[in-house]
């Protein structure tokens, strides 16, 4: 099941680097331990590719170096025995993904002018505590004008949902994982300028409420911290985040009952 | 600035400075790649000196904008004038201003005439401040700018506002003088008193009565060199202030609208949520007022809103979506700034963008001092490239990605792609 996945996202970034002569391609894969770039690889060392005759040497290039680095990546998963459990570092991957498009775009800027896009492949569901990380990453491509596009096999991403939506991008939660490379070809080879022309799977909308930080439970109306910007779903005295006091507004109740109480007696 | 300290110098009373001699040429007797270099390690100087750990910083800001509109804003020491250079980057400190402090609100004067006049009201709402902006550019430039009325007009708005919120007036002051009523210090008292920061940015020469309204008020007062420079001076401003002394903190109550999405499986959905209405932003325009389903219902009251932050006209309540709030969580969590490093042949690549270490080998720095003709030329002398290390994860990256991340990205990738760095600190 993984070879085939595999094969589908090799095809895939073979069919983008297939269309124009001046698309560039880079992957990057991310675990629970590491992220890394398997194209372009960071080895340094040069492989012998085994491309078959008429082959494009490009693909065979990006083949052999994704497997190379996906096997890497996947034997340093194993053998590393730490405790520390965490969720997929795909935070990590997009910032570096964001890097890698800024400093191509700093090399090309005077010849030519990329129209960058990410497309994240994922099974993973929402890190919470990746929140912030994840935002940082989409308001940065925002800013510079990257597209994030997403394709979830499996579960749904809430914060997914949301990048795509403020960068303009597709999401699509793929039914059938068998059918992947049909759907990557479909919906996500075409760029984002000729999308309006072809017809897409709807636009989600997308939950924008915000969670507590008490409960993480989604709320409706909350109470918002004016020093942290921190959301709470009830009013409290004092902020758990940055323990600021607030000022009630109400005036102090004078305790007369007790003086009535004393008089009877 | 110099007045306060006398032993400080103006720079026509300091010693001759030899700038040329800072100036190398490289490898093709080009500066381009040494100007760069040098502008990258400004930059990166005045970055670290900004990082000063975690201060209060406010960030639901109320700030008006004075321009100045009097006779001296038509000279052309500005192209075209002073008044449509300076129309023109606000429209881009407008945008700027909501992107980055996406529930606060702008409100723009005029002054001229010895009189101030209001051009927009203090709104939340970009599209009405760039449009204002954009008409402004036919308003003609005469007589005298009066800063006590600006100033009194400023105040007035923003003395009814909430006291959780930053006040700030920034003024964009042309002229030399100002024609005034009554007495400017007592204006000044009053701004102390209400808490409002005033920042003075000068278009001709230094004014001393700018200097002390932004003194005593705790704003910043600059004089521009060129309009480079007062892009720079204007964008400045667009970062959230420190907070000056005590600013009250409380809870406000905010909606966020946007739940419960449209479930396209085929059943009619009956809620009110998704029934088309009229939107009540735009309910009082002829033209553009749409019925539709799609928008955002306040949750308190039901009324309709097309767009995202907006104050509810039926009950008060502020509407605003979780990423609003989430664009100014990076003040609250910055980086630390990376350590400078000397390059080491094991790090061969940026961590952040895969650039290759380029060994300068290839980018021998030609050092020609004519007093003794000694110049060395094509040694295989290693200029070590200087690279950037952070102290949480211990990743190497180049400059441009040192400046990128502290600049744009906010998050360190090597911290977010180490398992135990990458969890939140907060909860």
């Amino acid at each position: 099941m993984m070879n085939r996945i595999f094969d589908s996202l090799i095809a895939f970034g073979n069919a983008h680097l297939m269309q124009a002569s001046h698309n560039k391609l880079a992957i990057i894969a991310c675990n629970s331990k590491s992220t890394k770039f398997l194209y372009p690889s960071m080895d340094g060392t040069s492989r012998s590719y085994h491309n078959r005759p008429g082959q494009y040497d490009m693909f065979a290039k990006v083949d052999s170096d994704v497997r190379h680095g996906l096997g890497e990546l996947i034997l340093n998963d194993m053998t590393d025995n730490d405790s520390t459990k965490s969720d997929s570092l795909l935070g990590g991957a997009m910032a570096r993904a964001l890097s890698y498009i800024h400093r191509v775009q700093r090399e090309l800027s005077l010849s030519h002018q990329l129209k960058p896009r990410v497309l994240v492949v994922s099974g993973s569901c929402d890190s919470a505590l990746q929140y912030m990380t994840f935002m940082n990453v989409f308001f940065t491509a925002q800013k510079e004008n990257v597209v994030i596009d997403c394709c979830m096999m499996d579960t749904d991403s809430g914060l997914l949902q949301q990048g795509c939506d403020i960068t303009g991008g597709q999401y699509l939660h793929i039914p059938s994982v068998a059918g992947l490379l049909e759907y990557l070809l479909w919906v996500f080879l075409p760029s984002p300028s000729c999308r309006s022309k072809i017809v897409l799977p709807p636009p989600t909308k997308v939950d924008y409420r915000a969670a507590c930080f008490c409960h993480h439970k989604l709320v409706d109306i909350g109470w918002v911290c004016s020093v942290c910007l921190s959301i709470f779903c009830k009013f409290s005295i004092m902020c758990t985040t940055c323990n600021t006091e607030f000022k009630l507004n109400r005036p102090a109740i004078v305790p007369a009952k007790s003086k009535k109480r004393a008089r009877i007696e | 600035m110099a007045d306060e300290d006398e032993t400080k110098e103006y720079r026509w009373e300091s010693g001759y400075e030899k700038t040329w001699e800072a100036i190398k040429e490289d490898d093709d007797g080009l500066l381009e790649s040494n100007v760069a270099d040098l502008v990258a390690r400004a930059k990166r100087k005045r970055a670290a000196l900004k990082d000063t750990g975690a201060i209060q910083l406010g960030m639901m800001r109320h700030l008006f904008v004075v321009v100045d509109a009097s006779a001296c804003m038509f000279l052309q020491d500005l192209k075209p004038t002073r008044f449509l250079c300076v129309l023109k980057l606000l429209e881009v400190f407008v945008h700027e201003f909501f992107d980055l402090n996406p529930i606060s609100q702008l409100g723009i004067l005029t002054t001229k005439m010895k009189r101030s006049e209001q051009i927009t009201v203090l709104a939340g709402n970009q599209k009405k401040h760039i449009e204002a902006l954009q008409q402004l550019k036919d308003l003609s430039c005469e007589g005298e700018p009066s800063l006590q009325n600006s100033l009194e007009r400023a105040m007035n708005g923003l003395k009814n506002m909430p006291a959780y919120s930053s006040r700030e007036i920034l003024v964009l002051f042309g002229s030399l003088t100002t024609c005034d009523p009554g007495d400017i210090q007592k204006t000044i008292k009053s701004l102390k008193d209400n808490n409002i920061r005033v920042s003075i940015i000068g278009l001709a020469a230094e004014v001393r009565i700018c200097q002390e309204i932004a003194k005593k008020t705790g704003g910043t007062y600059n004089v521009l060199i060129d309009d480079h420079h007062l892009k720079e001076l204007i964008l400045n401003q667009v970062q959230p202030p420190a907070v000056a002394g005590s600013m009250e903190a409380s809870l406000v109550k905010m909606g966020f609208p946007g739940g419960s999405p449209i479930v396209n499986d085929g059943t009619s959905d009956s809620s009110a949520d998704h029934a088309p209405a009229y939107c009540l932003c735009h309910i009082e325009s002829e033209t553009s007022s749409l019925m539709g389903p799609n928008g955002y219902n306040c949750p308190q009251c039901g009324s309709r809103y097309c767009e995202l932050p907006v104050e509810c006209k039926q009950c008060g309540l502020t509407l605003v979506s979780a990423p609003h709030l989430a664009r100014s969580y990076h003040h609250l969590f910055p980086i630390k700034p990376f350590i400078e490093r000397a390059q080491v042949r094991e790090t061969t690549h940026c961590f952040a963008c895969a650039k290759l270490f380029v060994e300068a080998e290839t980018n021998v720095i030609i050092i020609v001092n004519f007093r003794l003709c000694l110049f060395y030329h094509s040694l295989p002398f290693l200029f070590l490239l200087k690279v950037y290390e952070c102290e949480n994860c211990n990743q190497i990256v180049c400059l441009d990605c040192d400046l990128f991340i502290r600049e744009t990205l906010h998050t360190c990738p090597g911290c977010a792609s180490d398992p135990v760095t990458a969890q939140m600190k907060t909860n």
